[in-house]
Order: structure tokens, then C-alpha cells, then sequence
């Protein structure tokens, strides 16, 4: 069989891998069976580094060594306003690097890493679940971003995937993903769709046109800090606020009650998507000077939900407006909308894009899964070649350069098919020039400050001449994945100086090198061995039972057998369910052990029960 | 510029049809118009361009020979692409179309030309029919009118998709004639009228952008000039139009487009200091000094206007 590929939508709260099966895409499910698996890695007590669900779960009451919604800082710099109002929201530390480069650190317990190294971690893990599911080493990945994404960001996305022992064969537009699992299979003539893709941290627009399969990206826009998150931190300050004013204490200072009410925000927006009102119970979130333990229980309503975050959806339908007058195309024209995105499951929000389009939302695809899924279908699409489907993509950016007087010249208008190239001749403006500096920038902006700077770099070795006479001819590429490379060539001399604009945040060559020979010694480590399986097999059987026996336990728990035993049983369950996630072998035998008389004695329990006089009602 | 390689080569998987048609690509210059390149007659409709160049794309992007061994042809695939990509959008946008097709005309054979006169007759003809009948319809009252300029409109609406802005304007216009109540018919109009001159704009600072660089300055000022009447809005051709006119030394030009310049864009530090110095020069000392604080309110290190302010 083909080298498997995966694709992985490595997203701000979540993450979905997923591949191409004999011709049919399929989510991977994780080793504990779940498809989506949280961005969340945390260094616990012990050291021992948590991916996932289980680093989610501790996150409360180890709030400052597990890091989240990471991709909110990818390729950022540590001076630009966006990250410093990012820094506001979240529950870890994070430093200045490197004073030229601009660069972050997380603190994750007594080491620090890069975003792209967080990010790597969630990836290592998606791999070996992966790995485990095809029962085969998997390196090669496709890796979804948002449209939005700069250069910057895609690199260090990258990076990340290299870091992970991953071969990114192609990094591709959540949105434009999304489009691929839509019209997978389908026998489309020619239609004209948009993808409303409202994440965790992000929220992209795209309008596509798709004729026999090959689908055209017409026009893209998005705002790359405006996700679920917010509709969390919203919640999150309609709870503390009134806190703050009753009783002087402001929650969301203290790390561990604002893991609290994260995590309580965002249950409470998720279930008001079904029901019309939530309770939101927290007790002892705080202790009063002198007052003792303050507990926080009020009901949110669906209502009140949309009165705060209102604003927000506002932003998003502002961009949709703005890009479909880019793609010169009304909202009642379009074929179909493909929502997509957990948070797009809100009533709110279909309400306004039911109104906006005129149309009834597309079904089709799963809005957890169909960007994982694209990936996986480029992926097969690029290495199989099984598919007849080709994707056109386009920059989401002008590129261009700095020129006399700040402005900014335009060299690839945004929304330009790629890959593309254009070049642009300058020539010297002093006599006797013998080096010309070439200021590359992303953005729309007219003033070149006010663009995102790729990178600077100096054409040097000029022949000397007359002030004008020298041509300089610098090209511009920017790859099928948007990847930006700059070479120049001084006309008359032939010499030529080429440099990849590497992301200014992003990690050297040999950082990049470092850390991938470190993760793969963790995924080394990873490898089960043969005993921890066998103990792993019983305890999988052990934990099979209890759970055939949970609803009798709680019957007879309630018919006088009392909670005492079953609190007993929850506790030794979930040890052995941490030891099976760390690949304690030695810990996990004693578990067994300890949890098969438990078993024998609660079946026991269970069944005197059954003959007591009110357990055997029948 | 570029070397061709040598036919027969054995180190790719190419099928060698594909080989010959990427080497005459390669070839190609400046003498194929872009209507041969994507393949299709040059009174072809936007739609027909598109599905051409959809079509053609599945052959020549590289991502459809992704795992296959292109050896030396790599670089030729991705410049065939890039090419067919690059028509598209010329052909795909109304006025870079019609400007292009100026350009065309004069090294064109009389078939070819043909061809454009007969795009250019027909749309006349569909123009003058599609009169005639407004008018037949303007004697009609009631619902046909109202069916009729709705049609219109929808026809507007597939005109503008496929970049037939020109048309899509006309027929609006005839739209609106029949339905002067309904809204949407107005707004799209005024929308698409705005968004065709704005393109013209944009093209018409191109154009100065190139006198400039050439340093035909005079030519440039009237391009930039032209080009900020056609898009009042245009914060870069009022810029432009005012570094013109100082370097020419007219500084009482180059304070007007300055000024306008930065009244659409209050941010452009430059063109601020710019118009400052124009007044400094003119002796309008107290204007000057409004405008060098402001320049040091949104960019307190600005050397040259704090240096200039001392003096004032």
C-alpha cells in the first residue's frame, strides 16, 4: 500500500487528524477514542509532559504549567499589540526572547518553549495516534492554517510540524479545506460557495468556485484574533465583573479561578446552543478576608448570551461583506454556505448567515471534522494523485516593498492565484552605490509601517557606476503554500542573491534541529513496550467491567450500599487511567490488581443487593 | 533569458506530449495573445475564459504532477501555470481587458480583428436591441415592467460575476429606467460605477508610477492628477500627485494634493510633512506649523519636521 498522509487541523481549543482510507476520507480517532483532542499540553507535578484531553483536565489546578489556545501567539512578534492583548487572556507566563528577532517564550514549568514548540507537542501526539490507528510509521502531513495566516505564522506552523518528526508537504487554508471535504465525491458541474469558518481563535471568509473539480479560491479575508475564545472571555468578564463590585476580588487575577471560569464560560456557551438557560455553579472560587469561602451560582440565558457577544458576530458579517465585494459576488448568488468551526453551532450566528445568505446553511460537512479532513484529502490528492481534484489557491496578502517616502508598492496584489512570481527593477539612487537594502512587507496598507515586515535584506557587491545606471531586478515567489522567497539579480553583472524571507519570529535552523531531536527521543520513550501492553490489555478489560457494572453500583449505592465504595472505585479508576495515558508500567499492575478485588467485592455487594427488599422491586 | 532543455530527455515522468507543449510554452513570447494562451476566440465571454483557464490549470499546475518525477521540467511547469494564471487576469477584469485588447488590435491579422470589431458590434447590436425593448417596455405599465427589470438585474448580477462590468452596468441602467422605486437596482449600479472607476484609478496610477520611475515627471503629475479625479478617494494617487509637483517645484500644487491627500489619509506622515514644507515654501507660516505638530504628534522621532518646526 501508498505511504499513508495525514491531514491535521491543528486548531486554537482543538485538534482533528484525519486520512485517506482506500478512497475514503476517515477521522482518526485518538488512543482514548475520541476524534477531537484538545491544543492543551501541560507539564504535570511529576514532569511528565500532558497532551490533550488529559492536560485539559488538570489545567484548573495547574493553571500556570499548561498552556493553551498556543496558536494565538504563532509567529507573532512580542512587541506587536496583538499579542500583548492576547498576553491579557492567558493563564501562563510568557517572556520576551530574543531582542532582534522579537521573538516569545512560554514558561512551561522550569523550562521555556517557543509557540512552534508547544505546537509540536500536539502534533507528536497526533502522529502517534495516527501511527496507532494505521498500525505504520507516518511522516508525511498536510497542516491547515488559517487563510488569514502571514507568512510568519505559516512558517512557524511549519516548523512546528518539523519539530514533530513531520515531512508538511503542504500547508493549506482551513476554509478552502473545509471546501475539499464539501465537494469530495460529489459530481458538481460548476457552483460558487462560501465558507464561514468561525474557530476556536480565528475567523476566515472565503468565497470558492468550483468547476470539475477544480475548485478556485476567488477571494479570502478574515481576523486573525476573533474566535470562540472571545465568546468565552465575554462570559468570563459578565461573571467576574459583578464578583469584582460585590466583594472586591477581581477573579480573573488569580490563575486558577480564571481556569475556573474559562472552563465554566465556554460549558455555558456550548449548552445554550440546545437549551435556552444554564446554571453556572462555582463553589468556593475565592475566600473573603475574614468572610471565609465565596461561592459564584447564577443562570445565564441564551438571551443574554447574544446581548454579549453580539458585537463580535457583527465583526464576523463585516468581513463576509467586505470579501464578497472583493469577489464581486452578492450573498444571494452563492451556490451554498458551509459553516464551519465549533463555534458556528451557536443559534445566533445561523440566524444572521440564514438571514445574510438567504439560504439555508449547508448540512454537508461536519464543522469539527471537514477541515481535518480536506487536509487529509489534498494530502492523498498530492501523493496519490487518486482524485481528480486540484486546488487554486490565493494569497490572503499583498506582498510588496518600502519604497521613498514610507509608502508601500504593491508587487503581488492580495487574492493572486498562487504560486505566482512578479518582479520589480530598481534602480540606485546614489553615485557609486555599492549596496541596495529591500524592505519586504505583507499587508494593504498604503504607508509601509503600517504592514506586517517579512524581513530586510542587503543586495551588496554592486558595481560601481553612476547614480541610475544600475539595475537591480528583484523577483518575488510566493509558493503553492504561500511561502515567500525573494531572490535579486543586478542586471548588467549577472550576480544573483537570493533569500527565503524567514519569519522574523520564527526559530533558527539549528533550534528547529535541537528540538526535533528531542521529541523524537520523547516519542522513543513513547513506544509501548511489550509488558505495559499486556497490563494494558487487562486493564482496559478490568475497566471494560466496572463499566458494565456502573449502573447497578449506583442502584445499590442508592439502596443502602452508601457512595463511600463507589467514590472509591472513581478514584482507583481514574489512577489507572492517568498510569495507561503515562505508560507507568509497574504502577499500572498494582492498579489491576488492586481494582480486580474491588470488582470482585462491589459485584458481591451489588448482588446481596439484589435479593434486599427494595433493590429487587420486580 | 531563459535556456530550453534539450528534447529527449529521459529524467522525468512527463508524458512527452506534455514535454512538447511545456517546451513551446516556454517559447511563447510576447507575440501569442493571451486569448491564444488560454485558448479561446477573443470575443469570448467571461464565463468561456474561466472554464478555459480552469481547464487548462488542471494540466499545467504543478500540484497536479505533485509526486511525479518533473526532473528539469519543474521550473517550466510552474512558469506555464504562472502564464496561463497571469492571462486569466488580465482577461477576467473588464478594463484591463479592453486595454489590453487596444493593445492587441495593432499587431493583430485582420481575422483576429475581426473577431474583437464582432465583440465590440455585438454587445453594440445586444445594446440597441436591448434599447429597443426598454422602450417597447417603457410603454407597458405594471407587473411586465417590474418582471422585466428584475431580469435585467439578474442579468447584471451574471454580467459582473464574469467581469463584464461595462455591460453589467448598461443593463443596471436600463434596469433602473424601468424600476426607478427598486433600491437594490441603485445601490448595485452606484456600486459597480464606483468600483469601475476605482479600477481605472488604480490603472491610471500604474501608468504614473511608470512615468515616474522613468522621470517623466510632467506625464506622471497629469496621470496622477487624472487618476485622482476618476477616484477622489485615492489616497496614493493625491500623494503621488503632490511628490510630483514638489520636485517640479510647484509648490502651490503640490499643497493642494497634498492637503488632499492627507484628508483621506490622516495617517500618512510623509505626505503631512510633505504639505507642510509646501506651505513653508509658499509663506504660510502658521499652516506650516499646524501641520509639523502634527507630524510630531503621530511621529515623535520625525528628525526633518522637528528640524523644520525649530526654524519655523
Amino acid at each position: 500500500m501508498a505511504e499513508p498522509v495525514i491531514g491535521i487541523d491543528l486548531g486554537t481549543t482543538n485538534s482533528v487528524v484525519a486520512t485517506v482510507q482506500s478512497g475514503t476520507p476517515v477521522v482518526i480517532p485518538n488512543r482514548s477514542g475520541y476524534r477531537l483532542t484538545p491544543s492543551v499540553v501541560a507539564i504535570a507535578k511529576n514532569g511528565k509532559r500532558l497532551v490533550g484531553a488529559l492536560a485539559r483536565r488538570q489545567a484548573v489546578t495547574n493553571a500556570e504549567r499548561t498552556v493553551v489556545s498556543v496558536k494565538r501567539l504563532m509567529g507573532r512578534k512580542w512587541s506587536s499589540r496583538s499579542t500583548q492583548e492576547a498576553l491579557a487572556r492567558l493563564p501562563y507566563t510568557v517572556v520576551p526572547h530574543d531582542k532582534e528577532r522579537d521573538d516569545l517564550l512560554i514558561q512551561l514549568g522550569d523550562t521555556t518553549c517557543s509557540p512552534p514548540e508547544i505546537s509540536a507537542m500536539v502534533l507528536a501526539e497526533l502522529r502517534l495516534d495516527a501511527e496507532a490507528f494505521l498500525g505504520k510509521p507516518v511522516t508525511k502531513a498536510v497542516i491547515t492554517v488559517p487563510a488569514y495566516f502571514n507568512d510568519s505564522q505559516r512558517n512557524a506552523t511549519k516548523d512546528a510540524g518539523r519539530i514533530a518528526g513531520l515531512d508538511v508537504i503542504r500547508i493549506i487554508n482551513e476554509p478552502t479545506s473545509a471546501s475539499l471535504a464539501y465537494g469530495f465525491g460529489k459530481q458538481i458541474g460548476e457552483k460558487q460557495i462560501c465558507v464561514f469558518d468561525l474557530g476556536g481563535g480565528t475567523f476566515d471568509f472565503t468565497v470558492l468556485h468550483m468547476y470539475k473539480g477544480v475548485f478556485e479560491v476567488e477571494a479570502t479575508g478574515g481576523d486573525s484574533l476573533l474566535g470562540g475564545d472571545d465568546f468565552d472571555n465575554r462570559v468570563v468578564d459578565w461573571l467576574a465583573q459583578p464578583f469584582l463590585e460585590k466583594h472586591g476580588i477581581d477573579l480573573r487575577k488569580d490563575k486558577m479561578s480564571l481556569q475556573r471560569l474559562r472552563d465554566a464560560a465556554e460549558k455555558a456557551k456550548c449548552e445554550l446552543s440546545s437549551t435556552q438557560q444554564m446554571e453556572i455553579n462555582l463553589p468556593f472560587i475565592a475566600t473573603a478576608r475574614g468572610a471565609g469561602p465565596l461561592h459564584l451560582q447564577v443562570t445565564l440565558a441564551r438571551p443574554q448570551l447574544e446581548v454579549l457577544t453580539r458585537d463580535l458576530v457583527d465583526r464576523c458579517l463585516g468581513v463576509c461583506e467586505q470579501v464578497m465585494a472583493e469577489a464581486k459576488v452578492k450573498p444571494t448568488q452563492l451556490g451554498d454556505v458551509l459553516l464551519v468551526g465549533g463555534q458556528t453551532r451557536m443559534p445566533l450566528i445561523q440566524a444572521r448567515v440564514r438571514h445574510l445568505f438567504g439560504r439555508e446553511p449547508s448540512k454537508a460537512v461536519n464543522p469539527d471534522e471537514a477541515v481535518a479532513v480536506g487536509a487529509a484529502i489534498q494530502g492523498a490528492m498530492l501523493m496519490h494523485q487518486e482524485q481528480e481534484m486540484l486546488l487554486l489557491d490565493v494569497t490572503p496578502h499583498s506582498l510588496g516593498i518600502a519604497i521613498a517616502g514610507g509608502f508601500f508598492q504593491s508587487i503581488i496584489p492580495k487574492n493572486t492565484t498562487v504560486p505566482t512570481s512578479a518582479h520589480h527593477v530598481f534602480i540606485t539612487v546614489k553615485d557609486d552605490q555599492t549596496s541596495a537594502k529591500i524592505t519586504v512587507l505583507q499587508g494593504e496598507s498604503e504607508i509601509a509601517a503600517q504592514n506586517e515586515l517579512l524581513g530586510e535584506f542587503m543586495m551588496t557587491g554592486l558595481r560601481k557606476a553612476k547614480r541610475g545606471e544600475v539595475d537591480i531586478d528583484v523577483i518575488f515567489d510566493i509558493s503553492a503554500d504561500g511561502i515567500v522567497s525573494v531572490s535579486a539579480l543586478d542586471v548588467q553583472t549577472g550576480l544573483r542573491q537570493s533569500i527565503t524571507v524567514t519569519a522574523s519570529s520564527g526559530l533558527t535552523e539549528d533550534e528547529i534541529k535541537t528540538a526535533a531531536k528531542a521529541n523524537e527521543e520523547w516519542m522513543l520513550g513513547q513506544k509501548e513496550d511489550p509488558e505495559f501492553q499486556k497490563h494494558k490489555a487487562r486493564a482496559e478489560e478490568v475497566l471494560r467491567q466496572f463499566d458494565e457494572l456502573w449502573p447497578r453500583l449506583k442502584q445499590a449505592a442508592a439502596d443502602g450500599l452508601g457512595n463511600e465504595p463507589v467514590q472509591r472505585a472513581e478514584a482507583a479508576l481514574s489512577v489507572a487511567r492517568l498510569q495507561i495515558q503515562q505508560k507507568e508500567s509497574a504502577g499500572l499492575a498494582s492498579s489491576i490488581d488492586r481494582l480486580e478485588r474491588m470488582l470482585g467485592a462491589l459485584r458481591g455487594a451489588v448482588e446481596r443487593g439484589l435479593v434486599s427488599p427494595r433493590g429487587g422491586s420486580s | 533569458m531563459a535556456t530550453l532543455p534539450t528534447p529527449a530527455s529521459g529524467g522525468t515522468d512527463l508524458p512527452p506530449e506534455l514535454q512538447n507543449e511545456l517546451r513551446t510554452f516556454e517559447a511563447v513570447g510576447r507575440d501569442v495573445s493571451l486569448y491564444d494562451l488560454l485558448g479561446v476566440a477573443p470575443d469570448a465571454d467571461g464565463g468561456t475564459i474561466r472554464r478555459a483557464y480552469l481547464d487548462r490549470s488542471r494540466r499545467y499546475h504543478p500540484d497536479a504532477w505533485f509526486r511525479k518525477n518533473v526532473g528539469e521540467f519543474g521550473p517550466l511547469l510552474s512558469r506555464a501555470f504562472q502564464k496561463l494564471s497571469a492571462a486569466y487576469q488580465v482577461l477576467s477584469d473588464e478594463d484591463a481587458r479592453t486595454a489590453y485588447d487596444q493593445v492587441l488590435k495593432k499587431r493583430l491579422s485582420q481575422r483576429e480583428r475581426d473577431a474583437m470589431d464582432r465583440r465590440a458590434l455585438s454587445r453594440e447590436e445586444q445594446e440597441r436591441r436591448q434599447r429597443e425593448g426598454r422602450e417597447r417596455l417603457l410603454r407597458t405599465k405594471g407587473f411586465a415592467r417590474i418582471g422585466a427589470a428584475h431580469k435585467l438585474y439578474e442579468e447584471a448580477l451574471e454580467l459582473a460575476l464574469n467581469g463584464e462590468r461595462a455591460q453589467a452596468i448598461a443593463a443596471l441602467k436600463a434596469a433602473r429606467e424601468l424600476d426607478p422605486r427598486r433600491g437594490e437596482i441603485a445601490q448595485k449600479l452606484t456600486e459597480l460605477e464606483r468600483e469601475a472607476a476605482r479600477s481605472r484609478s488604480q490603472l491610471a496610477l500604474k501608468g504614473g508610477r511608470e512615468q515616474e520611475e522613468k522621470g517623466d515627471l510632467p506625464a506622471a503629475l497629469k496621470t496622477y492628477s487624472q487618476s485622482l479625479q476618476m477616484d477622489p478617494t485615492n489616497a496614493a494617487a493625491a500623494a503621488a500627485a503632490a511628490r510630483c509637483a514638489t520636485a517640479l517645484g510647484d509648490h502651490q500644487q503640490a499643497s493642494t494634493f497634498a492637503a488632499r491627500a492627507v484628508e483621506i489619509a490622516p495617517d500618512d506622515v510623509e505626505t503631512r510633512f510633505l504639505l507642510a514644507s509646501a506651505f513653508l515654501t509658499l509663506g504660510l507660516k502658521v499652516k506650516a506649523r499646524a501641520e509639523l505638530t502634527r507630524v510630531l504628534q503621530a511621529k515623535a522621532d520625525h528628525k526633518e519636521a522637528r528640524a523644520l518646526l525649530k526654524r519655523v
